[in-house]
């Protein structure tokens, strides 16, 4: 019997099912941590254990320290999409669509996708180990000997600035997509900005700046419970703060795409 | 009161690492924990401290604080000095309410002068030496009046001159808050300075309890081996 078990061990078909049932577990076990701080983490908000000072600290950094690289990520993506269609759009006589097709890659969905892989490239990650460093070094023990709650002091302030923040900074890096769409389609295509401007409103209604900002909303707030999981999760040193920073950027970035298709879904089906 | 320690059972996956051991510190005293490393010493202060749940047993103090002497201070590297110590009064919901930001500046002032570090409220943790940030962590620890305060290995990694000088201000902070207090340590100088009562730990049990004196004079297997820092006897290390 042991010799048969030691057979099945190395064989392919049983190697790979324990893996994808390790990866299950994992997947589990971190669905369930994310969803046991988001409670513990709602719960101190409505206690009252959130610092507002800390709060208005992590505002300023998800609004206004992370605006440039956004506007940068958000302005040149624009330029990269509008350059290829603009010229296409115009030969085949729809120029003058093409400040309304902007309009709704931008409101829709690139202002708010690309921002959000900003904000997780430099706020989640940033997040995440800032909490993975206070994990390993024992910080977080220390807040819970001095009787401080860490998901009042640390989730609460950082989830709620993410909620808060987000909007504007979509806002404005769409805004800034449009401008950078009318700049790139009158130099690619010689597309008159009159012309741009004229249909900017044709292909978007009160409806998609709604749900632009409610996935802004729900995104901030995702990017900063995933990251601030994983951090308070972390175990194990320097290699921990690596592999929670790293999953925190992963998974932040699988959520914002699965909260957008629920919206696509939801709102567009 | 004190502390009482009763029955107390803790396993991690498969390792027993405490085994129904039973103590007892009476109000004011400093008993010091030691045993080698992987002893399960630290653990029983987590327990105590409520940072880790017990599987058995029971554990009793005195009603208040207790606070927590981190190992490698646990200081929070992005505060200064003076909001480190502050910390618990400004964030705490049932004291920030009962101090003004003078009252809590005077607060902080005595008690870095009380661990001999006078006018370093500006500095960040990483601008100070070890020994520093072991006393600013002392002073943070304190800074709440708690009845009992535990040291895990305060005197780690720093020089005997420095080693002395934090035995001193555990005997000092003692003397002045009565707290009751749990050193973890496997020095024999922090074990001799400070500690009014001593238990061993081996294996998730205790092999001897006593005075710092009957450890050094105790005919105990486990003793005699730990104080000569001998490879041989009942005690197995894992090389």
């Amino acid at each position: 019997m042991e010799l048969y078990k030691q057979v099945l061990r190395q064989t392919v078909t049983y190697r790979l099912f324990t893996s994808i049932l390790a990866n299950v577990n994992d997947f589990s076990e971190t669905l369930g941590n994310i969803t046991i701080c988001g409670i513990k983490t709602i719960k101190a908000i409505f206690k009252g254990e959130m610092s507002s000072k800390e709060l208005i600290e992590q505002c300023e950094r998800f609004g206004i320290s992370s605006l440039p690289i956004t506007l940068s990520i958000v302005g040149m993506t624009t330029v990269i999409i509008v350059s290829q269609i603009a010229q296409e759009m115009v030969k085949q006589g729809g120029g003058n669509m093409v400040g309304a097709l902007v309009s709704i890659l931008m409101v829709r969905e690139l202002g708010v996708i690309m921002s959000g892989f900003a904000i997780i490239s430099m706020i989640g990650s940033s997040l995440a180990s800032e909490i993975a460093t206070m994990r390993v070094t024992e910080q977080i023990d220390a807040l819970r000997t001095l009787k401080v709650n860490p998901f009042g002091y640390l989730f609460a302030p950082r989830v709620l600035a993410g909620m808060i923040m987000m909007p504007p900074v979509v806002i404005i890096s769409s805004f800034i997509g449009v401008l950078m769409g009318a700049l790139t389609s009158n130099l690619v295509s010689g597309l008159s900005y009159r012309a741009f401007f004229d249909s900017l409103w044709l292909g978007i209604f009160a409806k998609d700046l709604f749900i632009c900002i409610a996935k802004a909303f729900c995104f901030g707030g995702a990017i900063a419970l995933i990251s601030c999981s994983f951090g308070y999760h972390a175990k194990g040193g320097a290699k921990g703060v690596g592999i929670a920073t790293t999953g925190a950027v992963v998974w932040s970035f699988v959520a914002i795409v699965i909260i957008d298709m629920i919206f696509a879904i939801g709102f567009f089906f | 009161m004190g502390i009482e320690v009763k029955n107390l059972t803790k396993t991690f996956g498969e390792k027993k690492v405490l085994d129904n051991i039973s103590f007892k510190v009476e109000d004011g005293e400093i008993l010091a924990l030691v045993g080698f490393s992987g002893s399960g010493k630290s653990t029983v202060l987590k327990l105590i401290s409520n940072l880790v749940e017990k599987d058995e047993g029971e554990i009793i103090t005195s009603e208040g604080d207790i606070a927590f002497v981190f190992q490698y201070s646990a200081l929070f590297d992005s505060l200064t000095v003076y909001d480190n110590i502050a910390f618990a009064l400004h964030e705490r919901k049932d004291l920030k309410k009962n101090f003004t930001e003078k009252e809590i500046s005077k607060i902080v002032k005595e008690k870095l002068e009380l661990v001999g570090l006078k006018g370093i409220e500006n500095l960040y943790p990483s601008e100070l030496s070890g020994g520093m940030q072991k006393r600013v962590s002392f002073a943070r620890a304190i800074v709440t009046e708690p009845e009992v305060i535990l040291y895990d290995e305060p005197t780690a990694g720093l020089d005997p001159i420095a080693s002395t000088l934090i035995e001193d201000y555990i005997l000092r902070l003692r003397n002045e808050t009565k707290a009751t207090s749990i050193v973890v340590t496997h020095q024999m100088s922090t074990i001799k300075r400070t500690a009014d009562k001593v238990i061993m730990l081996y294996d998730g049990k205790i092999v001897f309890r006593g005075t710092p004196d009957e450890l050094e004079n105790s005919d105990n297997e486990y003793t005699k081996q730990f104080i000569n820092a001998s490879l041989e006897g009942p005690m197995k290390i894992l090389a």
